[in-house]
């Protein structure tokens, strides 16, 4: 059986509403078998509202340095530095809701 | 619910000592192949099914406990292996992974259809656990039947492993719907909503055409007729005594220890 045995990536969702996390991953040789072992090992403890199972084969994978982590400084591209505060209080007043005391923080 | 009188809480007593051991020793037997199953995803499956099995034995033992007033874990340890009262399908050592999954496929069919049966239980906590425990069992036919079809696909060798245990298994797992002593009372009471004979029957309805399906051997028409044997519950063999020793290791290190 292991040699035709596949990988099986398994992201799993602790709460109604939250992100898929990635979890692991299970070895199985077709989509039945990788959903019986994804249930075994995430989520037998009741601990997975909902498991995703995606073979590795599917997964674009992008790592070229030149393209994530270019030699240039990007620091401009970040949002710190920048005084948003009276801005978007000048823009809820404009809009009338003042004080909704949300995303009144200064960003990064 | 009303509550029951003397004769009906023993009949029901029994009816919960065969389901409580079922479940424990299955899930006994099964937990050895925990570290030596075929692949180590099963590895955990198969231990994770047969900690299943025990929790809803516990379930069924506390049942009992609550009934006759004795406890659980006496109950599930402190019998000698004689007064165990499981199926004969339950008496067998682990033996291979062909004869695990003919023996899981066997008892995880009959094991449907009784909670299914159960879950319209006149006695409300049983009819509770039932509809409970189906939540979990549906996973377990899912995936030995899985490995039914695996097996059974997967090869000359696999196959004709397969189908000589389904041959050998055949009579024992008649058993699990062997006669009880308080069948009418627990039928007459409508805590069993139907015979065990008749639940045998349509068990048969159900795994002989899936057996076909597979290309597997089928019970002959003489063995279909043929009913369980009357001591399919109270026959015990060396393998099981064994296993009684294993499993009261601990307990029986010291009496009465609080763990």
């Amino acid at each position: 059986m292991a040699a035709r045995d596949r990988v099986w990536e398994v992201f799993r969702q602790e709460a109604e509403g939250d992100p898929m996390i990635h979890g692991g991953s299970v070895k199985a040789p077709d989509e039945e078998l990788a959903t019986h072992y994804a249930r075994e090992f995430y989520g037998r403890r009741q601990e997975s509202e909902r498991l995703w199972i995606v073979p590795r084969e599917a997964i674009t994978e992008l790592d070229d340095p030149d393209l994530l982590k270019p030699p240039f400084d990007r620091s401009f591209k970040r949002p710190g530095g920048f005084l948003i505060k009276h801005k978007l209080e000048a823009a809820k007043t404009r809009a009338g809701t003042a004080g909704s005391g949300e995303a009144e923080e200064t960003a990064e | 619910m009303s509550e029951l009188d003397k004769v009906t809480r023993a009949c029901l007593a029994e009816l919960l000592l065969a389901l409580a051991d079922d479940e424990f020793v299955l899930g006994f037997w099964d937990s050895e192949w925990t570290g030596i199953a075929p692949i180590l995803e099963e590895d955990v499956a198969m231990s994770s099914v047969s900690q299943d099995e025990i929790g809803h034995a516990k379930a069924f033992y506390e049942l009992l406990a609550g009934l006759t007033g004795e406890n659980a874990d006496e109950i599930a340890f402190g019998r000698p292996p004689e007064a165990y009262r499981h199926a004969a399908l339950m008496n067998h050592a682990r033996n291979d992974w062909a004869f695990t999954i003919a023996r899981r496929y066997l008892y995880e069919t009959a094991d449907a259809l009784r909670l299914e049966s159960l879950a319209g239980s006149s006695h409300e906590p049983l009819a509770n656990l039932a509809v409970k425990m189906r939540r979990e069992e549906t996973y377990h036919l899912l995936h030995f039947d899985l490995w039914l079809r695996r097996l059974a696909e997967g090869g000359e060798d696999s196959r004709q492993r397969l189908s000589a245990m389904l041959e050998r298994l055949w009579p024992d797992a008649q058993a699990v719907f062997a006669p009880l002593d308080g069948e009418a009372c627990l039928l007459a009471a409508g805590i069993l909503p139907e015979s065990l004979e008749s639940l045998r029957a349509r068990w048969l309805e159900r795994v002989v055409p899936r057996l076909e399906e597979l290309g597997l051997p089928v019970p002959t028409a003489a063995q279909r007729a043929a009913k369980p044997r009357t001591d399919g519950r109270t026959q015990r063999t060396a393998d099981f005594t064994w296993l009684h020793g294993e499993f009261t290791t601990v307990s029986g290190s010291e009496a009465g220890a609080t763990w």
